[in-house]
């Protein structure tokens, strides 16, 4: 085995990022096998019987039924030891985040983390997105996770794959939290980073009580909410919300970004975005620069004309 | 309730720039040569040494081979010896030299350096020699013993916004030492409260400062000398607002070019950011950057009152240096060399009180008579007068600074100290003029204030309170906007204070994480109500070069 892809379960089915891991690790070539761990390991294999991989390993016991940092960590540790893969992949999600860190320490191998492309190195964003920095290992083996969007699932190579189920040795004393059962929609629980539509509303947006617009369109069209700082500054959207340099990095497939001017700062946390509108009343304004589409004019008249128009649709 | 964590240090010193990191050197060294040890710390706000550092930079070495004197010039981490320079009156589009350099602004034997390089290795040097720096600690409170300073109380982290504790909430440590010593560099919030508490001020002109802004363009391959000077009057100030643009030819094909802009001038619609923007329309700065990226951006205050506006320098158990007590030459444009030295002879009273194991103000003002027995009243009493004369505009100054070459530095020629008042005093009611209706931000060559803010690295951790304490919010929307259309606008070089609409009226928005820390709000607010103090400890610009 030379690529393991951990797979993530987003309540039941395969996670998008999970697939553009996928997509990834069968560009870099060689034999690529993925791992499901919890109750839906499966289901999530079933998922993948289409795609050309070698195997997909599942993994299901108590202690991972659900995930959990500690018990994650410790069954992707056994199955590296156990099946020795060169490479080891995920999409970069708040997940990979947590746990794979543990995994790079418990098995003293190397993590390049949110990958956006690969030359003959990995390409990772550094200073504020600012650089790209071209990332190589000295080490036999590493990990690795990719930016959301970094690559398309619509890449994924087809063919044909059986599950084949792993048996892990875990005890309470390595998993030391509990897993229940997961709960939505908790505060800050809005994942934009793999969003694949994402309303983002700036400062023409005026004052607080129009911002429900913003919501109201991003209900129709399926997509999240972001906002620029001033924004989140007013108060008048919460500050997970926040994208740009200080906020977060996103780049979904439509970027949908309603009186925002396009600082720079805000530019940074999305200009990886594969499509882009903009709608703003000023003709001048820099994020014109960088849309695909531009409609100048006013959010307040243009928004609700929209949202009518979609629902009726 | 929670504990705070004290900390005993023998000596403290409150900011790691060229004056504290000397005289911790210098300090360490005198422990050495008397056999004796002590512990000495240095708490720094920025997350690395020199991050907060900038200046133009051209050092007179002179403290340096003091401070090192087994060491050559070329162990120094400057970029290089100063091998041409010039001194340019500008008109709008044409460059007039000056008929000759006088001798108190030639440079020669002195060194292009960018500040952020001389604090990094001052810094290791301190580490070598056992000091230690706490970085991402800034100071926000004195401690007192009655009215001795016996520490200093470090920041709060994770306070929210509404001031409550978050999960991460970690209090700030007092930090117990014998002197405290504030080198905190130009309006430190500390120093600000230790001079009024003392009355260190006390018949002295009040402190003028200038802000310098500063953009570093990278320019290609053979194209800049490292070492050439270039220094200008006239556009784009003109002769009412006091100050000057400076071009250094940096290592590695930097232009660093940058406006100093006095922080007395009287029109509130000055704005120094966008008057550097001017600056690259002159056709001649132009030529020279045109090829050329624009890489990092900053500003920063600077002390020009000079020798009447250094306070009293000494409390019991504190000590002023560096920016903070304000050594600085604003004729030579220099002041590293005054910081460092001034550093260096704090260490010295330091170690005997140490010896006499007394820190009340009886012993510590030894270093005031050291101060003014070295070579810093030298240089800097020649050139007493030097900023005064400015009050009366560009032709003014010369002419006084020019009289003053020749009587010694006395006022006009025969005054031995002319008076000044505070800079934001001068700021006149009713006059806002807007300088910039021509100014075309491109943004590749002119830009606008938040892109070149971009450039500064800053970041704050943004669910904190403001660290920009405005004490009376109701003076700006109502009194400030009608005397002098809110000029915090206009003098803030980094978009931190905002003017927006608000219903019918309009209200105050505080961008703090836009904060560069130069502390030209706190210094030019007309009425006074603005306070800076310490953000997070950590946050604020990330600058490497400047």
């Amino acid at each position: 085995m030379e690529i393991l892809i951990v797979l993530e379960d987003n309540h039941g089915s395969l996670h998008r990022m999970s697939k553009e891991a996928i997509a990834g690790a069968q560009k870099m070539g060689g034999s690529v096998s993925a791992l499901a761990i919890g109750s839906n390991a499966e289901s999530l294999a079933a998922e993948l019987s289409g795609t050309d991989l070698t195997e997909v390993i599942t993994v299901n016991h108590d202690l991972v039924s659900s995930y959990n940092a500690d018990g994650y960590a410790e069954v992707v540790k056994q199955v590296v030891e156990t099946e020795g893969p060169k490479t080891i992949v995920a999409g970069h999600s708040y997940q990979t985040r947590d746990f794979m860190p543990r995994v790079s320490a418990k098995l003293d191998i190397p993590f390049i983390p949110d990958i956006i492309s690969m030359d003959d190195g990995f390409v990772k964003q550094v200073l504020n997105a600012k650089l790209n920095a071209s990332v190589t290992t000295g080490s036999g083996q590493m990990i690795l996770s990719f930016q959301s969007a970094a690559f398309s699932e619509d890449d994924i190579v087809s063919g044909e794959c059986a599950p084949r189920s792993f048996d892990v040795d875990l005890d309470s004393s390595v998993v030391r939290s509990q897993s229940e059962e997961p709960f939505q929609e908790a505060a800050g629980d809005v994942d934009l980073e793999s969003a694949d539509l994402i309303v983002s509303v700036g400062r023409g947006i005026e004052k607080e009580e129009n911002v429900p617009l913003a919501f109201e369109l991003a209900e129709v069209l399926g997509a999240e909410v972001s906002a620029s700082r001033p924004v989140v500054d007013s108060g008048w959207v919460e500050s997970f919300r926040q994208v740009g340099s200080s906020g977060q990095n996103v780049s979904p497939k439509l970027y949908f970004s309603l009186g925002i001017s396009g600082a720079i700062q805000h530019v940074v946390g999305m200009k990886g975005s594969k499509n882009i509108i903009a709608v703003n009343k000023d003709p001048d304004a820099p994020i014109f620069e960088l849309a695909d589409y531009a409609v100048v004019g006013d959010l307040l008249e243009i928004v609700p004309k929209l949202i009518e128009a979609l629902q009726t649709e | 309730m929670f504990e705070r964590e004290v900390l005993e240090v023998d000596i403290l010193f409150v900011g790691a720039g060229p004056a504290s990191l000397a005289g911790a050197i210098r300090l360490r060294q005198l422990l050495r040569e008397t056999g004796k040890d002590a512990s000495v710390g240095v708490l720094e706000k920025a997350g690395e040494v020199g991050a907060h550092s900038l200046s133009g930079a051209i050092v007179d070495p002179r403290a340096l081979r003091e401070l090192f004197p087994d060491k050559n010039d070329q162990d120094f981490p400057f970029e290089a010896e100063v091998w041409e320079e010039h001194l340019y009156y500008l008109t709008g589009n044409r460059k007039i030299p000056f008929p000759f350099i006088p001798p108190s602004m030639k440079h020669h034997g002195c060194f292009v350096a960018s500040l952020g390089k001389l604090t990094r290795w001052l810094g290791e040097a301190c580490e070598k020699d056992g000091v230690d720096i706490f970085c991402g600690f800034a100071g926000t409170e004195l401690l007192y013993d009655g009215d001795q300073v016996i520490g200093v109380r470090t920041g709060d982290r994770g306070i929210d916004k509404n001031g409550t504790q978050k999960p991460q909430f970690e209090p700030g440590a007092d930090i117990h030492a014998k002197v405290v010593v504030l080198g905190e560099g130009t309006r430190g919030s500390l120093t600000k409260i230790f001079l009024q508490h003392h009355k260190l001020m006390d018949q002295r002109n009040p402190q003028v400062w200038a802000v310098g802004v500063k953009e570093l363009w990278q320019m290609p391959s053979g194209s800049v000398q490292p070492g050439y000077v270039a220094h200008t009057m006239g556009f784009p100030l003109g002769h009412d607002v006091f100050g000057g643009a400076f071009l250094y030819g940096m290592k590695n094909d930097i232009w660093d070019l940058g406006l100093v802009v006095g922080l007395d001038y009287k029109n509130p619609g000055v704005d120094s950011q966008h008057e550097l923007q001017r600056l690259k329309t002159h056709p001649w700065i132009h030529s020279l950057l045109k090829e050329g990226k624009m890489i990092a951006y900053g500003a920063k205050s600077l002390p020009e009152g000079g020798w009447y506006s250094i306070p009293k320098l000494t409390a019991s158990g504190a000590m002023l240096i560096g920016d903070s007590a304000g050594f600085l030459n604003g004729q030579r444009l220099k002041g590293i060399h005054l910081a460092m030295k001034s550093g260096m002879l704090a260490a010295e009273t330091i170690s005997q009180a140490l010896e006499e194991n007394n820190f009340t103000e009886t012993k510590l003002k030894d270093y005031e008579d050291r101060m003014k027995s070295s070579w810093i009243r030298d240089e800097l009493w020649k050139v007493r007068n030097f900023h005064q004369g400015f009050d009366h505009g560009l032709l003014g100054g010369l002419t006084n600074a020019g009289i003053g070459l020749l009587t010694g530095g006395r006022g006009w020629g025969f005054k031995d100290r002319l008076t000044s008042k505070a800079g934001h005093l001068q700021m006149e009611k009713g006059l806002k003029i807007d300088r910039y209706q021509d100014l075309q931000f491109d943004g590749t060559y002119l830009f606008d204030k938040v892109t070149d803010v971009y450039h500064s690295a800053t970041a704050h951790e943004e669910d904190q309170v403001p660290h920009l304490h405005v004490n009376e919010p109701d003076i700006c929307i109502t009194k400030c906007t009608e005397e002098y259309g809110n000029p915090c606008n206009n003098f803030c070089p980094a978009d931190v204070y905002e003017m927006v609409p608000d219903g019918e009226s309009q209200r105050l928005q505080i961008n703090f994480s836009n904060c560069v820390h130069c502390k030209t709000c706190d210094i030019m607010d007309p009425y006074q109500i603005i306070d800076w103090v310490p953000p997070e400890g950590g946050d604020g610009p990330t600058w490497i070069n400047l």
